[in-house]
Order: structure tokens, then sequence, then C-alpha cells
């Protein structure tokens, strides 16, 4: 199930929230969990098998690493972590990567590996498809047993409550990802007050204006250019493509981290922050603070730390970085432009260690600017070209090496997304929450339900329409 | 925010979503859809089946967005906010000059035009009466001063041009594009030609197909003395129904040749399912309904015969898309048979029915569009 759809807006989440607040307090997690379970089997009922695997793995694993440390057997605590690490990361292996893989072997005549096209279940066969958000529950139940054992998380020992925490549907198929340990206390108790359920209401409905009014209106500029073969690629237009692209991606993921945050409001949590406006990064290094925060601080708390980050030899942190950079770009999707795409960030941030960073500094702010988002955008070719036969080519089209500077179409596209774009890029920057302090506090009052109503019934005009609203992080 | 205000904007939030997803599951279920000319998706009951293989919720979401309340307002608002955003298309409509609406135009590859042309040559060279080739320009060709600056995806005229040249020696083409270009010969709503289009188009394969007889006026106002009768005034097209632009005013359908053909005797025999009914060349009550432009000879069918006793010329068999419904009357007036043969409906042998009824001449005429995108043009070659 996804947010931005009008069964959810208008049916699944009203039933949950009615069902939710009339249950007392100790069966909320229950109606949770109810909850979560459906809204992960609408798309692929089969994969809430998955589910229960996972909670039950982690579950038990989580007391076992408990009761060796309290034993004193760091041993068999230690051992019990590797267990658990090793099923969530075969489990992403198996759905994620493994005909990934297969299919890479056999392209160079190692073809042992058979390709699987479905799996078979009792009474028939259902397709393999990627389960929909399994790269981020894996990252948060692994994160769970690491926690439990470094001490930072508490066991959780009834199952309910960590199986509403494995499942939690706001934060489910997009992120953000949660950290136990950033739960933990509100999983047993959270305050659910009016206060709280209304300024949720403001995020959900900002991040569904972000998702449904901003990405989707770029997201076919975008395909166009996608869509355009390499030898007609004007330089404007693959700039124009590119920027679309830019755009429709950074909407459309903080949207549903927004969508998320909101959401969890309205449920008495509190996620943290995950988008922090990445497009006035100034350099490679700032922009991975401020883009999916919560998967940046996942890879440094356990991948980067673990090995040593930065404390260590020169050699050996570029190596880190490397490790790092390459987990990040494939944890983006089994193809190998993501992994080139890891591989691109690898190379700024580690030339900004090693002395662009210090270059940076003393140059200025308006170029530092430049920087960053020319960095950032160019990724992006590398990131949403899967094709390595259109990537060069576009690439290429970016840099004056296409077919001219612009051509008619280019012309037709720009007099026609002008205004969104320009719209865009005005909030992809603080401009309009600066304005909105600058009103006095009346104004605002009048203003917030007038603009909050005017999300809800543009955003719902575009879903009921719907032609165009993709889920872009299938890949994930 | 305080908490009464809380309170006040928690409330107008559930009053919203509540609200609607009340009004959906209270509200009767519409089957039909004016607006889009379409049939909605219904309300499903799950069965274990169903749910299990994710049909269920497929069906589910589609139902929900069909039958969402105002929906076809919905529709409008999105339409408008385009059009406020300085858009010049929505859904693959561009809003064009004079509120003319142009579905976008998918110029076919060259692969796929050498196939479908090499199906017509075949058809040229398996019969023994002439065959005729002509292709209706799209609307974005012949009015391409109304469209949008620059508008990507539209008719050039290049894939005529292609087809025309990919003809073989059994096959003449006729080229309609100088009749058509320029001329106000298109419903502004719809993908189709008007019936002073049919007219126009008429003129030109008259001459390209060598015919002789009267010719009609040229001044676009009149046949043979007859003059055009408006006979309806709110045509929408289908174009409108998938563009969503409640701004555009709707369309007038005029005819010039009446019922029973200028000589009274031209009677038509339709073929919906193999045994001949008979019918005419109009069907007043397709006026009342929503796609208006069946009210020439009634809509789709296998299998259409028009004669015409008093005409100069023998049988003609067209192999054709709706373009020729509104060009037939013109067709009847010269020839004593016009067979309208849709290869969507009908898998007669196109070689036996030429021999069984005694077909002198062929004429295979489709709109570029559905010439690039028809998946039964293969039966030509069979």
């Amino acid at each position: 199930m996804i947010f931005s759809s009008p069964y959810f807006l208008f049916l699944y989440f009203p039933i949950v929230l009615t069902l939710y607040y009339i249950s007392p307090l100790r069966w909320r997690n229950l109606v949770l969990l109810i909850a979560n379970l459906i809204f992960y089997g609408w798309g692929e009922p089969v994969y809430v098998l998955i589910m229960f695997l996972s909670i039950a793995i982690d579950y038990s694993h989580g007391r076992i690493v408990t009761r060796c440390k309290a034993g004193g057997n760091d041993r068999g605590a230690r051992m019990a972590v590797a267990s658990s690490v090793v099923f969530n990361l075969l489990l992403l292996g198996f759905f994620k990567y493994y005909n990934f893989i297969a299919g890479s072997l056999a392209a160079v005549g190692l073809s042992f590996l058979p390709v699987i096209d479905s799996l078979p279940l009792p009474g028939g066969t259902i397709p393999f498809t990627l389960p929909i958000g399994i790269s981020f529950y894996t990252f948060q139940t692994m994160s769970y047993t690491i926690d439990v054992y470094r001490g930072d998380a508490r066991c959780q020992k009834n199952i309910v409550t960590f199986g509403t925490f494995v499942t939690l549907f706001p934060q489910l198929i997009a992120g953000p990802i949660i950290k136990y340990k950033d739960l933990d206390d509100q999983l047993e108790h959270r305050d659910h007050t009016v206060e709280k359920f209304a300024s949720g209401v403001q995020r959900f409905t900002i991040g569904a204006c972000k998702k449904v009014l901003l990405a989707n209106a770029l997201g076919p500029l975008w395909d166009v250019y996608l869509a355009t073969p390499s030898a007609q690629l004007t330089t404007l237009g693959a700039w124009l493509g590119i920027i679309a692209f830019s755009l429709q991606l950074y909407f459309d993921f903080s949207g549903y981290s927004d969508m998320a945050i909101g959401l969890g409001r309205m449920l008495g949590f509190e996620f943290l922050e995950n988008f922090n406006y990445p497009y006035l990064s100034k350099s490679a290094s700032e922009f991975w603070r401020r883009w999916h925060i919560s998967l940046g601080s996942w890879f440094r708390e356990y991948l980067y730390f673990p090995l040593g980050g930065s404390r260590v030899s020169r050699g050996r942190m570029v190596l880190n970085l490397l490790i790092v950079w390459a987990a990040t770009g494939i944890w983006h999707g089994a193809s190998w432009n993501f992994l080139l795409w890891g591989l691109y960030w690898f190379v700024w941030i580690t030339l900004e260690k090693l002395w662009l960073g210090q270059a940076l500094d003393r140059a200025p702010v308006w170029l530092t600017h430049v920087y960053g988002v020319l960095v950032a955008i160019v990724g992006w070719a590398i990131f949403a070209v899967e094709d390595f036969a259109a990537m060069g080519p576009y690439l290429a089209a970016m840099f004056g090496f296409g077919a001219g500077a612009l051509d008619t179409d280019f012309l037709y596209y720009l007099r026609n997304y002008l205004p969104i774009l320009a719209i865009a890029v005005a909030a992809a920057t603080p401009l309009g929450k600066n304005l909105w302090h600058r009103l006095p506090e009346r104004a605002q009052k009048i203003a917030f339900p007038v603009l909050m109503l005017a999300g809800l019934v543009f955003t719902t005009a575009y879903l009921v329409d719907g032609t165009y609203n993709p889920f872009l992080y299938f890949r994930f | 925010m305080s908490k009464q205000y809380s309170i006040f904007i928690t409330a107008l939030f559930c009053l919203f979503t509540f609200g609607f997803g009340i009004a959906l599951i209270l509200s009767p279920s519409r089957d039909f859809s004016d607006q889009e000319n379409r049939f909605l998706a219904q309300f499903k009951a799950p069965t274990l089946d169903t749910l299990r293989s994710g049909k269920f919720m497929e069906s589910f979401e589609d139902y929900v967005t069909d039958q969402f309340p105002l929906r076809d307002q919905w529709i409008q608002l999105k339409a408008y906010s385009e059009r406020a955003l300085g858009k010049q298309e929505n859904n693959k409509v561009y809003f064009g000059g004079n509120g003319t609406l142009f579905a976008q135009f998918q110029v076919p590859s060259e692969e796929e035009l050498e196939q479908k042309a090499g199906y017509v040559n075949k058809l040229g060279a398996n019969l023994d009466v002439p065959v005729y080739f002509s292709l209706v320009p799209d609307k974005s060709f012949v009015l391409a001063d109304l469209l949008p600056a620059n508008a990507p995806n539209v008719d050039d005229g290049s894939t005529i041009e292609k087809a025309r040249g990919l003809c073989g020696d059994g096959v003449t083409f006729v080229d309609l594009r100088n009749a058509l270009a320029g001329r106000n010969d298109f419903y502004r709503t719809d993908h189709h030609w008007t019936t002073l289009g049919a007219q126009h188009a008429w003129e030109a394969l008259r001459a390209g197909m060598g015919l002789t007889g009267q010719a009609g006026d040229t001044d676009g106002l009149s046949y043979q003395g007859l003059s055009y009768t408006q006979v309806s005034d709110s045509f929408y097209g289908t174009t409108y129904s998938s563009s969503g632009a409640a701004w555009v005013e709707p369309d007038s359908i005029y005819t010039v040749i009446p019922e029973g053909g200028t000589r009274g005797r031209t009677t038509v025999d339709r073929y919906p399912e193999g045994v001949a009914i008979p019918g005419g060349l109009y069907y007043p009550e397709k006026l009342e309904v929503k796609d208006k432009y069946a009210y020439f000879l009634g809509g789709n069918q296998p299998l259409c015969v028009v004669k015409n006793p008093d005409a100069e010329n023998g049988r003609l068999l067209v192999i054709r898309d709706s373009y020729a419904d509104c060009l037939a009357p013109f067709l009847s007036e010269a020839f004593q048979e016009v067979h309208l043969f849709d290869l969507r409906y009908n898998n007669t042998s196109l070689k036996k029915y030429v021999a069984d009824n005694g077909i002198d001449q062929v004429l295979v005429l489709y709109s570029a569009a559905n010439f690039s995108t028809d998946q039964n043009l293969f039966k030509l070659g069979l």
C-alpha cells in the first residue's frame, strides 16, 4: 500500500485511526501490528510471511543476546549478533541481489546459478519480486540486535510490541530507517495529544503535496528525456531532464518521509528527520548529512565506525570509505549503475577529506553551493540512467557532446514546465518556511487551515485523476 | 498551537478524510462515465483466491479511484489547475487554439510502418482487382497552426510520406494531405474528421481512383447543391474525454447527404453478427448519448454494406476504421455497393470475400494513428 493513493487516505487510514483510538492503550500496539500487516500484505499477501519470519528471528536473537550477556557469555552473545546479521543479510541478499548476482555471473560465462522467476508455494507459484521495503526493515531489525548487544537498546520481551516496531506502517516501505533504540520508549508508552495529532496533520499534508503536486508533476518531464534516444539528446535538454529528476526524487522521497513523520505523530510517535534541504549543500559530505539522513547515519554507526572510521591511517580510511560507499550505492538497487553511483560519491567525499574540503573552505560561498548542487545532479544521471549504453551518452550530452545545444522539443518542455520548476526550486529551499515565520501569528492562524484544505483538495484532484503516480523505491 | 486550535485542525482533517471515505461507501456506484466515455470499475467482493493473488487489491484500488465521490469534478479541477500552471497539455492531450484539443500522435517506427505497408502490398498481390491505399492525416497535421508552439508528438506528414514510398506495384496510393491540410476538417473535441472533412477527402479519393461522374462543390459549404444541416450542437468527443478540459465548447455535427442518399434509393445492411439487418446512414438516437459520432452508421461493426442502385460504378470494398463511417454516404453516391469491412471484428478471408461478392475495387483506408497501432492489419496479407 502506498500513502499517496485514495484508498489509503480515505479508507485505510481513517479506519485504522478509528480502531486505534477506540482501543484501550494496552491494545493499541496489537491494533497497529494487525494494521501494519494488512498494509504490508496489500501488495503481495504472501510476503507477509517474511514479516513473521523477521519478527520471530530478530525477537529470539534479541532474547538470546540478552541471556548470554546476563550469563557473562560474551562469545555466545557475539555469535547471536552475528547470526542475526547473517540472517538479515541473507534475507536481503536472496530477495534483492540473488538474480543480479546470478545474471552477472552468467554474463561472464559462469552460469551455475539459475535465474529465479517464481517461487514455489503450496498451492501454486508466485512471481519472484523484490518484497517492498525490504532494504528498510532488514536494516532496522539488524540495528536492534546489534544495539542490544552494545547495551544501547533494551531487549524487548513482548513479541507484539517488537512486531509493531518491525512492521510499523508509516515508515515500513520508504523510511526513515528507524533504529530500535530511538523508538524503544515510545513503543512502551507514547503520548497521544491533540497538539501532536494536529502537527502530524500539518506534516502529512506537506508531504502529500510534495509527492503528489511536485514530484508527480515533474516526473513526466524526466521520463521524456530518459526515453529520448541518445543520438537526439541535446545539452540543454539533458540538463532539463536531469534537473527534473533531481527535484522529482527529492520531493518524492522527502515527501514520503514527511508523510511518515506526520502519520507517526497522529499515532503518537515521534520519528527523526530524514531530509534537511539537501540542495543547499556546499559539499558532497554535507549533502549526505542532509539527504536520507537515516541511511547515512545507519551506515556510519553500523559499518563505518566499526571499520575504524577516520581514526585510522589515511590508507585505511580511504578503504573504509570505499567499503561504505560501495555498500551505500548497491543498497539503492541491484544494478551496476548504483554501485558506480556509490563509487562516484566515494571519489568526491574522499577528495574532500584529503584536500578538496580545505579548498572549499576558502572558496566563495556561492561557488561552494554551485559545486554541491552540481555534484549531486551529475550523480543523479548515473543513478537514474540504469542502462550503461545510455548513461555515457547522457553524461556526454550534459557536457556538450550531444546533438547540439537545444532542440524545438526543449522549447516546448521548458515553456510548459518552467512554472512548476520554479515552484519546485523555491520549495527546495527554506524560503517558504522563512516567509511563513515572518507572518504575524494571526495571519498564520487563518492561512494554515486554508492552505491545508487547498493542499488536500488539489492532492485529491491529482490522485483521483491518477494518471501518473509512480512508486520510486521498488528497487531499494 | 493551542489545544483548541489543534482540535480545530484535527477536526478539519478528519472531516475531509472520513467524509469522503464515508461518502464513497454510501454513494451508489456509477456504471458508466459519460465524461470519460468508459465503464467504471465496480466493487467486487473478495474471495480467498483473489485475496491470495492480490487481484482483489488491484480491483479495489480501481474501484476507489473510479467511484470516488465527485470524480468528474476532481478531474476537471486537475485540468484547470494544469492550465493555470501554464501547461499546454493534460493527460496527453494538447490544448490548441480556438478550443481545439489534440491527442498526442506517436510517430511510428520505420519497422512498424514497413511491416504494415507490407501487409497492404501483399493484399495488392493477392487480388486481381485494383487496390487503393490511403491514410487520413492526423488532426495535428491538418490543423498544425492551432497546436501549441513547438509541440512534440505530432504528425508532421512524414508517416504518410513514408507509407506512400513503401507502396508496391499492385497498390495505388491516394494522398489526402493536400486535400485536408489547413482546412477546418476535424472536430475540435474529437479525433475524427467532420462530414466536411470527409467530403474533402472524397474529392481527393475520386480523383485518385480515377472515378468519373459528378464532382462535388469545392467551396466546402455544400455538396451538389445541398447545404449542410446541423444535427447536434452538443458533441463532446473522445479527445475531450481524456483531456478533462471542461472549459472547451462542444462541437456541432453536420450532415449534407440525406438519409437514403441524394437519389433516395440508398439502403444499408448492417451485419453485427453475420446476418443482415436493415439499417441507415444515420442514427439520430445516437445523438442523445455521449458517443455521438456513432450517429454515422451506428458505430463499430464487423461489416456494413451500403447499396445505391442509381450509382455509376460497381462494388467497392473498404477495409477501414471508424473514419469511414461518415465518408460512407459520399462513397455510396458513386458506387452501387460499398462494403465496409472492419478487420478488428471480422476474420473473413479477404480474397474469398472479394471473389464471393464480385468486388470491383478495394480501398484500404485508415487514419495514420490507427494504421501504425492496429494489431489486425496482418489479416490483409492472409
